[in-house]
């Protein structure tokens, strides 16, 4: 494996366990709601779940197509074979990763506008807005990086990756 | 250029986008920027970011990766091995006798797994050798379990009916509540005609004569009761009005982590695998609702619902009528695209529409999950067939064949629900009162 290629997988692979972490963050914040609530202490978890859902959702994109979950049609792609097959996955991947690179420009402007503007959450904890837009902007960017990523090994023959890791609905917990 | 060009033109575009292979995400916001870019002068690029993001921190989504999980760490578990042993002692003297483990094994496993093609897998894998051994009809065996396999979309806790309450801003808690009669009256059909079928030919099914003591029984469901309680309770407080959807998912996890503790599946591993897989699924359908949010907003610019809705106006459909158009278009729809998305495409448009008619959004819901179930086992391209085809080796003929009478039976549950929609609607009026 060459070092690059060690990089990017180690990109893809620790985004994915952030976003684990985020989506621990969702229940953390819940518990802490549910146990105040016994205690008589105001805990709003609107916020905080709401932003470690954000950040668990954009953080583990690149993970996510990686490992073949987005869903696709593939009805058509799946007939192709060979050449007019690469070309099909060319497309789709090159497509994807131009479209996720404009969505990334502007999740970016988001990031900086919200922060030079100083616009701030509406709820109890008034948290800076650029902060938790900052989780979209790098997550997109990264699935843009996994996209480009995946057009190059295409290109050079690989099989794609999302193809290659795909869970097969009958492999189940105990057989793989 | 006239909304009707126009959505002729995005109508193109989404179908090309998605034929082509695109993933159904991106396509959804590049179909939503075509229509704000070209033909509406809003700016395109900003209304994107701020929409996406509005969208994904939604506090009504945060139930959907805890219930996710939730499912994830439960299978994990040993409960999908320990589903056939624990229910065929109970349901064995039913007439037709094991067939029913099928069924209401994907009832309990649809509660927990929340997919529709997974709970035909784990529960036929178990199942359908076992009945080949005693001697059980093949045919009604693979019907049984494509047909009760898709439960998992309407039994709460449905990732399904969460899609839909936030697309069509509905309260979840109430989607789960609507959801619960529906699924037991399918689960009630289906085995209905299991015991009129068996009875009719008992060439059918054996009859079990094994008898076992209320001790056997309840030992061979040590793990199956934990679990059934366990989503009893999730689904009580929500009823109660104790918790909302968000918290009881919570709940489900911890307890689930702990029943996965007390069945010693719970290690490091499993447990990993369980949090990334539900990182995945959710990642995937919020990203989904988030190119689908977006999708709304800029179709909503166009003008092209209203257009759209004026036009099946014209037809001055009586509601009934507009029902049965929904559900042929969402059973050919079907045959090309999973569930989550069929409901997130439509929605702009469908949604607006059916408000109109005067349907109950919550009724209808319920209606367009079963309508969605039932596009699962519809050939050429039904999720469960496939399933079914891959572990029994038959062709995909004789598997569609063994589901077709399940297609019909779900097809009267449609009826049932449409001609008494108090069997939905009523328990949610009760939970309100109640509080």
């Amino acid at each position: 494996m060459t070092p690059v290629r060690r990089v990017l997988d180690t990109l893809y692979l620790w985004s994915g366990y952030v976003a684990a972490v985020f989506l621990v963050a969702i229940a953390a914040t819940i518990i802490a709601q549910i146990v105040g609530r016994f205690l008589g202490v105001a805990v709003d978890s609107t916020e905080t779940a709401g932003f470690s859902m954000a950040a668990a959702t954009f953080l583990g994109l690149a993970h996510t197509f990686k490992q073949g979950a987005h869903i696709r049609v593939s009805l058509l792609v799946g007939l192709a074979k060979g050449r007019v097959r690469q070309a099909l996955e060319l497309w789709s991947v090159g497509f994807g990763a131009a479209g996720m690179a404009y969505f990334s420009y502007w999740a970016i402007d988001l990031v900086y506008y919200s922060y030079v503007f100083h616009e701030i959450s509406p709820g109890l904890l008034a948290i800076p807005f650029w902060i938790p837009r900052l989780a979209m902007a790098v997550g997109s960017a990264i699935l843009t990086i996994a996209l480009a990523d995946e057009f190059v090994r295409i290109a050079r023959g690989a099989v794609p990756s999302y193809e290659a890791n795909a869970e097969t609905v009958l492999a189940g917990p105990g057989d793989d | 250029m006239d909304a009707g060009t126009i959505s002729i033109i995005l109508f193109a575009a989404m179908l090309g986008l998605l034929a082509s292979g695109l993933w159904v995400a991106p396509a959804l916001l590049t179909v939503g920027f075509i229509a704000l870019e070209f033909f509406s002068p809003a700016p395109a690029g900003s209304l994107l970011a701020t929409t996406v993001w509005d969208a994904s921190w939604n506090w009504a989504l945060t139930a959907l990766p805890l219930f996710v999980w939730m499912g994830e760490i439960l299978f994990r578990t040993r409960l999908s091995s320990d589903m056939f042993n624990g229910l065929a002692p109970w349901l064995s003297r039913l007439p037709g006798g094991l067939f029913h483990v099928n069924i209401v094994g994907c009832g309990v496993m649809a509660a927990v797994a929340g997919s529709s093609a997974v709970t035909c897998a784990t529960v036929g894998r178990m199942s359908i050798p076992e009945l080949k051994k005693r001697g059980y009809d093949e045919a009604l065996s693979i019907g049984t379990l494509a047909g009760s396999g898709t439960l998992g979309l309407l039994i709460p806790p449905s990732i399904m009916l969460i899609v839909y309450g936030v697309i069509a801003q509905q309260s979840i808690s109430r989607m789960f509540i609507a959801g619960v009669l529906p699924g037991i009256m399918l689960i009630g059909i289906f085995m209905g005609y299991v015991m009129i079928r068996t009875t009719l030919d008992p060439s059918l099914a054996p009859r079990e004569t094994e008898r076992t003591t209320l001790r056997q029984k309840l030992w061979a469901s040590r793990l199956l009761i934990p679990v059934m309680l366990l989503i009893f309770v999730v689904i009580g407080s929500i009823y109660g009005g104790f918790a909302t959807p968000t918290e009881a998912a919570t709940v489900g996890v911890i307890g689930a982590l702990v029943l996965a503790w007390w069945s010693k599946s719970l290690n490091r591993a499993s447990f990993m695998e369980s949090l990334m897989g539900a990182v995945r699924t959710s990642c995937m359908i919020a990203f989904i609702l988030g190119g689908a949010a977006f999708l709304s907003i800029a179709m909503g610019f166009t003008g092209v619902p209203r257009v759209l809705a004026g036009y099946v106006d014209s037809f001055d459909l009586s509601p009934t009528m507009l029902l049965v158009v929904l559900t042929v278009l969402y059973i050919f729809l079907g045959c090309f695209l999973d569930g989550v998305s069929m409901m997130v495409l439509t929605a702009a448009v469908v949604l607006p529409m059916v408000k109109d008619a005067g349907i109950d959004l919550v009724w209808f819901g319920i209606f367009t999950v079963i309508v969605v179930e039932m596009a699962q086992i519809t050939p050429p391209v039904g999720f469960n067939l496939f399933v079914l085809q891959g572990m029994t080796g038959r062709d995909i003929l004789q598997v569609t064949r063994a589901a077709m009478p399940f297609f019909f039976l779900m097809l009267l549950g449609i009826v049932v629900i449409t001609a008494i929609p108090e069997l939905v609607l009523w328990p949610v009026q009760w939970m309100v009162a109640a509080r």
